[in-house]
């Protein structure tokens, strides 16, 4: 897992940004190789436009804008999976991720996946990242991670990027899903049209990737 | 300034001469100067359709449907308003709801428990947890495009504010 969850509380996930506690010395720190690099690229765009598929943090906000400088576009995927899965509707996933993004391809230069596939199936994933490769532009960046461990998820990320390589991960209820664990050659086949740039096996057994558009 | 008082008043002995006629403050005042500064609030109660425009700061907990541009000032959207509307604003702190783009030339804030559905153009934005937001966040072009217009010499309703107790002069009276 790329963190150790804390106990879920009793706030529900919603598009809202998610209730959860103030930083605590047990909230997970990871050091990221890979961040640093998908900063450094899309702060040679100019003019970048991020997309951020996370729920809205506002610690985010400020560090992109003062070192990015970009449009930032927030799209809350955890949102729209809580809200299917709550209702039972897994299923309709890939229609709903494929429809919220109606954005011009070619248009965005970095797109923030976090873990979002942990909690997609194998359609939806596909449907997803097909959208995100369209979307970004040629020399773009996509960042993401992927859970190694098959284990049932209860709770969402929520990552506040605390240093160019030091990431904040605290957790926040979810309804419980099983992981999808895709392997490398799945996670690249995913992505088809896009580079895998770096990959990093973490010590929490989640891979690290960051991709590039050619 | 004065505020309303709902609270049953104690039952008064009967007076042997009736009270001299003091006029009484209207039943409903929903905009108000804050003394001391310049800051203008209106009241929950008010619904405004059309453009708002101020030259000093706001306060809102009313509704607003259409356009709020205060270009110097702070705009401050309380808990209970509710706006449809594009804010123009110097500084925009969001407690309550919006439903439209924001555009600060200093700042824009949004609370706890504030919710935005909108695009955001400032050079600074501040979105607390448990905030909702849902859009596109502008600091690039807030940057560069800072430059403010003077705002008019007084604040004006330009609209139809459908409350019979609050006449527009109070809203930008000095």
């Amino acid at each position: 897992m790329f963190w150790t969850p804390r106990k879920a509380t009793s706030a529900t996930a919603q598009s809202a940004a998610p209730a959860v506690a103030p930083p605590r010395p047990d909230d997970a720190l990871t050091k990221s190789k890979v961040f640093p690099k998908f900063l450094n690229a899309v702060s040679k765009q100019p003019s970048p436009i991020l997309l951020d598929l996370g729920p809205v943090v506002g610690p985010n906000i400020q560090f992109f804008g003062d070192r990015l400088a970009c449009k930032i576009v927030i799209e809350d995927v955890f949102g729209v999976i809580e809200r299917a899965a709550a209702a039972g509707d897994r299923a309709s996933l890939g229609a709903a991720l494929s429809s919220q993004f109606a954005r011009d391809e070619n248009s965005v230069d970095g797109i923030l996946c976090w873990d979002v596939f942990d909690y997609l199936d194998r359609d939806a994933g596909r449907t997803l990242a097909s959208r995100l490769t369209a979307i970004l532009k040629p020399g773009g960046s996509l960042y993401g991670f992927f859970g190694t461990t098959d284990v049932e998820l209860d709770h969402y990320s929520r990552v506040t990027v605390e240093a160019e390589d030091l990431l904040r991960v605290r957790s926040y209820p979810a309804t419980k899903v099983r992981r999808t664990v895709l392997v490398t050659r799945d996670v690249n086949r995913m992505f088809e049209g896009l580079r895998v740039a770096e990959s990093v096996l973490l010590k929490t057994s989640a891979r690290e990737c960051l991709f590039r558009k050619p | 300034m004065w505020k309303r008082d709902e609270a049953p008043r104690p039952p008064q002995p009967a007076a042997p001469t009736p009270a001299p006629a003091v006029p009484e403050p209207p039943a409903r005042v929903e905009a108000t100067r804050q003394p001391g500064r310049d800051v203008v609030n209106i009241g929950k109660s008010v619904v405004i359709k059309g453009e708002l425009s101020a030259s000093e700061d706001l306060t809102i907990e009313g509704q607003v449907e259409g356009k709020v541009d205060l270009r110097q000032n702070t705009l401050t959207i309380g808990t209970n308003a509710k706006i449809t509307a594009q804010v123009s604003a110097k500084v925009v702190i969001v407690m309550g709801h919006v439903h439209g783009n924001i555009s600060a030339t200093e700042k824009v804030d949004i609370r706890d428990n504030g919710s935005v559905d909108g695009d955001l153009s400032a050079p600074r934005v501040a979105i607390a947890e448990g905030a909702h937001f849902r859009g596109s966040i502008d600091m690039q072009q807030a940057k560069s495009g800072s430059e403010t217009k003077p705002a008019s010499a007084s604040p004006t309703v330009a609209s139809s504010v459908p409350q019979p107790h609050t006449p527009p002069a109070a809203v930008g009276a000095r």
